[in-house]
């Protein structure tokens, strides 16, 4: 047991993080090659000629729209940025304006994932001891409450997935596993830091479920993590960020 | 499939305001095919007129609904128990569509949000290219699939005009390709050269270019 | 009609799509976001069947799933899913970018190539 103990938390550390690495690899390196480049076109004849950036200074003429919403906005960020008719449009068109809890919650979920285990102190200390570098690191009270943050985040799929209708339509078991076991090195990781239940027990499951995350993620639907990024910036679509240079 | 562009906003909004109840309904078929009366572009048009007669100060009410297709009888099935509560019907089809609505329900006053642009296929996501002008007499058997009604600038019907450059492209726009440089070429790499020497009696075309269009939300992407 | 159905074929034409297909399959995460991008979902009160994602997961989704060995009885089954629950006006929205149309195009394919296609007098497709 106490080889396993110490297996698990030395060389499988290594292990699991060059799978991690090395599957996100080859799952980018996999796209590029069953996906080609798209065929050059000529420009259309109908295409406007590029808009040149306004001056930063200039003071623009409130756009005239909604009298709650984009005046009131840019009202309270007068100084940092000003949203556009056009940009306000575009934002109304996105599921920020169906599902805007939904979104919301999405990207705080999606973005705590990175920040919290990348700047955590106690990792970074470790990585030191390690590499003899580290990451910045987040003041330890605020990595708390932003992992309580993404834990409600989770719950919150976690209840949608149970509650909602269509959701249940299509949810299945492995849903549920691919979700609680992201959650589980962040739910250990809070009870080991508040020195809650029996540490040592509690340090294995966060130390193996992370490493189980780790080797999952370039091969189960956890990849999205990459492949988000090579579908709506690669692949053309509606919804596609620019124009899409590649197709299948 | 039938392309059409939305109409300015203001045009939109000149033709309902005498109305206090207006339904929007958007059509599954090409319009929201082609990114111009889908159920997306619906509800921005409903957003957008509501928020112009709001600063207007009218009080217009502006419902929704997106139905299957506007040119068929068989999916006007929730639309007809919905009509009546409505004083005008905004139609986000092509004009086939619109026709269609205003002759089933011949008391309300139909308004077309949408202008009917071409039959064309899609070039890329948001832009469409003329390909067909539905005269009604197809030729593309001999002119290997490509349309000299449509994609010569003078819609010639007996081979080009002096005016094709060396390099294939069309005197009228050099971003044009002549199209028959190009039927010449097709046929020749088919074997099948012989077709082009028919002689078509004239016809009267109008004369017009080949079209394109790109949506608006999608014209930063082709931007020059 | 009752011709037994291909295996064999659907088989090898879903092989020459399975790394496409596969990968928007698996890189579907189950959200459900794409519910209200398809009108037919929102004209029939929300109804889970419209979802584009359901629609792909019980259709194309099982056929991978069942790796081509499926019955006529079951491609009649996903018959209306692909057609009448979908007008394939190509405007589904995935936050991970998942083209579901294509998805749906290809399922169609699939049943086409066996014979299974709506010829009733009320298709429309």
């Amino acid at each position: 047991m106490a080889l396993f103990v110490e297996f698990i938390k030395g060389p499988m550390v290594w292990i699991s993080s060059a799978v991690f690495l090395g599957g996100l690899l080859v799952q980018v390196w996999r796209f590029f090659a069953i996906t080609r480049k798209k065929k050059p076109l000529y420009q259309p004849a109908a295409a406007k000629p590029k808009e040149k950036k306004p001056a930063k200074k200039t003071k623009q003429k409130v756009p005239s729209g909604d009298k709650l919403t984009i005046e009131a906005i840019n009202r309270r960020l007068q100084p940092l940025i000003r949203i556009t008719d056009k940009q306000w449009n575009n934002l109304e068109n996105t599921i920020f304006r169906t599902h805007p809890i939904v979104a919301l919650v999405t990207v705080v979920f999606h973005l705590l994932l990175f920040i919290i285990p990348l700047f955590l102190l106690a990792h970074n200390e470790l990585i030191r001891g390690a590499l003899g570098f580290s990451l910045p690191s987040l003041s330890e009270r605020l990595a708390d409450t932003m992992t309580v943050v993404l834990l409600m985040c989770g719950s919150f799929f976690l209840l949608r997935r149970i509650f909602v209708r269509r959701v249940r339509a299509i949810t299945t078991a492995w849903d549920y596993f691919i979700l609680l076991i992201t959650l589980t090195p962040f739910f250990t990781g809070f009870l080991a830091f508040h020195q809650w239940g029996d540490y040592p027990t509690v340090m294995l499951i966060h130390i193996l479920s992370a490493e189980l995350v780790l080797i999952l993620i370039p091969f189960t639907k956890l990849n999205h993590m990459v492949y988000f990024f090579l579908y709506r910036l690669l692949i053309g679509s509606e919804y596609s960020f620019g124009q899409g240079k590649r197709v299948w | 499939m039938i392309v059409a562009e939305k109409k300015p906003l203001v045009e939109i909004a000149e033709m309902v305001k005498p109305y206090k109840k207006v339904l929007n309904i958007g059509c599954g078929g090409c319009t929201s095919i082609c990114l111009a009366g889908g159920q997306k572009e619906v509800a921005e048009l409903t957003r957008e007129l509501t928020r112009e007669f709001g600063n207007r100060g009218a009080e217009i009410q502006i419902h929704e609904l997106t139905i299957e297709r506007q040119c068929n009888a068989g999916f006007f099935d929730i639309l007809d128990g919905m009509v009546a509560d409505y004083d005008a019907l905004l139609s986000m089809a092509c004009g086939a569509g619109v026709q269609f609505v205003a002759d089933r329900y011949q008391s309300k006053p139909v308004f077309p949000a949408l202008n009917t642009s071409f039959v064309g296929f899609d070039k890329d996501v948001g832009w469409f290219e003329e390909n067909c002008r539905t005269c009604g007499d197809c030729v593309l058997g001999e002119t290997a699939g490509i349309c000299p009604v449509t994609r010569c600038a003078k819609s010639l019907f007996n081979g080009p005009c002096g005016g094709t450059r060396s390099d294939g492209s069309c005197e009228v726009d050099t971003d044009t390709r002549c199209a028959w440089y190009e039927i010449h070429q097709r046929l020749k790499s088919q074997n099948r050269l012989d077709l082009i020497m028919k002689v078509r009696p004239a016809r009267e075309w109008v004369n017009q270019m080949r079209r394109s269009l790109i949506q608006e939300p999608y014209k930063d992407r082709y931007a020059k | 009609m009752s011709a037994p159905v291909d295996q064999e074929q659907i088989k090898s034409m879903l092989t020459a799509h399975r790394s496409k297909m596969k990968r928007y399959l698996s890189h579907c995460m189950h959200c459900s976001l794409c519910a209200e991008s398809c009108f037919l979902f929102t004209k029939n009160n929300g109804d889970p069947q419209y979802m584009p994602s359901f629609k792909v997961l019980n259709s194309l989704g099982k056929l991978y799933e069942k790796d081509g060995r499926v019955d006529r009885a079951f491609l009649e089954k996903i018959k209306p899913l692909v057609w009448k629950s979908c007008a394939l006006c190509g405007r589904c929205y995935c936050p991970v970018g998942v083209d579901v149309p294509a998805m749906i195009a290809f399922a169609r394919g699939i049943c086409r190539s066996q014979g299974v296609f709506p010829d009733d007098e009320q298709s429309w497709l």
